[in-house]
């Protein structure tokens, strides 16, 4: 083929090459048959998707993301065109949307969003409403806080009202948080800012305080202390199973989490395992961080048969069992009424009469700067 | 022949193209981004030194890079130290069973390093097998070996030992031993022979263990993110968080760089700084 010029064979063998490759390099966004979500692992139900195809003749394409920044890169490196759906929770949504990468949504083609808790209906829940025309620009899904959860033998109810709690060297060696950087930052912020009375003073942006916001002289002092908190901390866990060892052993009396560890260490002890009296405080008197995940149809979406699926797709996510499967295998809170279909130990377990303290907490957000925010936690790393 | 030369060049090109798609692009993309600059999760495409003069004038980045140099110097002279004996124990005493003691030696790549560190994680943590057990008895855990650099140090010595002994077995295992007893017989003890004959003839060997223990220790990102701790991030680890939770892959790109450079460097002193023909180098021929 080097050596010689173009034969037949040569032709003949380039183009069942071609041909080969072809299904391969194909763009996704031209097939009709799919419905491509870039989600959360955690929320995929594989029973769900097989009848959610078999139903639709559809193929669902799932592609999974570990934090909100990584979503956000694929969706704008991919394009909108590359996905139907995406999650996103906190102030994410509105970034996307000013973004252009989401189109708006009709609540009336998506039958159980008349379910939803009343903080999370339509009218009620301005996270997801267009800023100037107030239309709706996604469904909420699961929410939750980055709360303190606690054994109460070891850790008095009161001490966990502050978040002094996370930094009191009572506990030395026996605390934990995870190594998600922005909400250590935004959660120390909380206390910072209420320790300086700055978060009552005018903003420099203008706007309400948002831990996400911050100054220079806010994130000089979250550093501090975050340093000093590092002394008193026994790790940063990476996963859940880690921190669940690490409470359930007793080596960590407390740690900030999603409270699904909280829920794992109770269903574990109703399984049979030791009675530890476990807490989880979801608002500190410095206030508190909360996210509210999301099902969002990106822009590439147009008005059709795609639309629809997508409708479909999100009618059955948000439906009643389905949202209760989900709760049980993330470990979540839904935005769906579930009390009805629920147990009291699953009421109490899954926080659905805690649903309101969500009004009072900050959202997740991007941070303000997060090449700044970079260099305190590496700072804080290097200390 | 035709036919013969379309193999030959076949043989060469698709590794060629290999490398060049899936090596070279990759890190000339790398060496691209890296004089660029991110802002707001967004790629600013200005040419600018600046993640460069970030690196080598902020104290975070310097002291994990410090951090890594000595924990892969650490781990890679421990881990020669330590492979020595059992590679020389296999080869002088393995007799028939050489072959299989070198290949037990393999066992541990059979489960993927994430499952080992996490095995290990469970072994050296406060419910772990030794905690657990001091706990037990009534004694106090060992905090040295929870979540610290001390639990970073040991996980890369049980990741890397393997590496390491079969090198300097492969090493051995091509010495001709009647050296060492030529050298005996005309009176040098032990020590001597070992000095002078067989850790000079085998430092080609030795050295190859070396750096396969120090290059990944050096950008290991896995272990301090598991067992490091609040005060074990190394540059690996700093590294990765560029490219992942905060999105500053400009500065990450320039830590990539550094890292290269760094490693590449290494090598060329290790190979440059030795005579190969004396350290029982085969590959270069008799001339």
């Amino acid at each position: 083929m080097f050596d010689k010029k173009f034969t037949r064979r040569s032709i003949l063998a380039a183009g069942t090459t071609a041909a080969l490759t072809m299904p391969f390099i194909r763009p996704s966004w031209a097939a009709p048959d799919q419905v491509r979500a870039l989600m959360w692992e955690a929320y995929l139900l594989p029973d769900q998707i097989t009848a959610f195809e078999e139903t639709n003749k559809v193929k669902f394409v799932p592609t999974f993301f570990d934090g909100n920044s990584e979503a956000y890169n694929k969706l704008r490196v991919g394009g909108s065109k590359e996905f139907d759906l995406v999650q996103a929770d906190g102030f994410w949504p509105q970034l996307y949307y000013r973004e252009k990468l989401l189109r708006t949504v009709d609540y009336a083609k998506v039958p159980n969003a008349g379910g939803y808790l009343p903080e999370f209906q339509a009218a009620a829940f301005d996270v997801l409403s267009e800023p100037e025309a107030g239309g709706k620009i996604g469904f909420p899904f699961c929410w939750g806080a980055y709360g303190i959860t606690y054994d109460a033998g070891k850790v008095a109810p009161e001490k966990t009202e502050t978040l002094e709690c996370m930094f009191n060297a009572d506990y030395s060696g026996m605390l934990s948080t995870s190594s998600r950087f922005e909400e250590n930052i935004a959660l120390a912020a909380l206390l910072v800012t209420d320790r300086l009375g700055s978060r009552i003073k005018p903003r420099p942006d203008g706007k309400p305080f948002n831990p996400y916001v911050l100054t220079d002289e806010e994130l000089t002092e979250i550093e501090k202390l975050l340093v000093q908190q590092k002394a008193l901390l026994l790790t940063r866990y990476q996963d859940n199973p880690t921190l669940f060892q690490l409470l359930q052993s007793g080596a960590v009396v407390a740690a900030t989490e999603f409270a699904q560890v909280f829920r794992q260490l109770l269903t574990a002890e109703s399984q049979g395992a030791p009675a530890v009296d476990f807490r989880h405080a979801l608002k500190m008197k410095e206030g508190g961080l909360g996210w509210v995940d999301t099902w969002l149809v990106t822009s590439g979406v147009e008005d059709g048969p795609k639309l629809d699926l997508c409708y479909n797709f999100i009618d059955i996510m948000i439906s009643a069992p389905v949202m209760k499967k989900i709760g049980e295998v993330a470990g979540c809170s839904t935005t769906v009424d579930l009390r009805a279909i629920s147990t009291e130990d699953e009421r109490k377990l899954f926080l659905m009469d805690r649903s309101s303290e969500i009004a009072d907490l900050f959202m997740f957000d991007q941070p303000s700067s997060p090449e700044k925010w970079e260099r305190v936690w590496s700072n804080v790393q290097a200390a | 022949m035709p036919n013969v030369s379309l193999r030959q060049r076949l043989l060469l090109y698709v590794p060629s193209g290999f490398l060049l798609f899936f090596f070279v692009f990759p890190l000339i993309a790398l060496v691209v981004l890296s004089f660029w600059q991110t802002e707001n999760y967004k790629i600013v495409r200005e040419l600018t030194l600046n993640n460069y003069v970030t690196l080598a004038t902020e104290g975070a980045y310097i002291t994990f890079f410090l951090r890594s140099l000595m924990m892969a110097v650490g781990v890679s002279v421990t881990l020669v130290v330590m492979a020595w004996p059992i590679a020389y124990f296999i080869v002088r005493y393995g007799g028939r069973y050489r072959i299989i003691l070198s290949l037990l030696l393999v066992i541990p790549f059979l489960s993927g390093e994430v499952l080992r560190l996490i095995a290990l994680q469970g072994m050296l943590g406060p419910a772990g097998l030794v905690n657990g057990m001091l706990v037990r008895m009534g004694a106090a855990p060992l905090r040295l070996i929870m979540y610290s650099n001390v639990a970073s140090f040991i996980a890369f010595i049980y990741l890397y030992l393997p590496l390491v002994v079969t090198t300097v077995y492969l090493s051995l295992i091509n010495f001709d031993f009647r050296l060492a007893h030529a050298a005996n017989a005309c009176g040098a003890n032990r020590f001597r022979v070992f000095t002078e004959v067989v850790w000079p003839l085998n430092l080609s060997g030795t050295l190859v263990g070396f750096m396969l223990a120090f290059i990944p220790t050096l950008s290991a990102s896995l272990v301090p993110r598991f067992l490091g701790g609040p005060n074990g991030t190394l540059y690996g680890m700093s590294m990765s968080q560029q490219f992942g939770e905060s999105g500053t892959w400009a500065l990450g790109a320039a830590m990539g760089v550094v890292l290269f450079l760094f490693s590449a460097l290494a090598l060329a002193i290790l190979s440059f700084g030795v005579d190969l023909r004396r350290t029982g180098f085969t590959g270069m021929g008799r001339q």
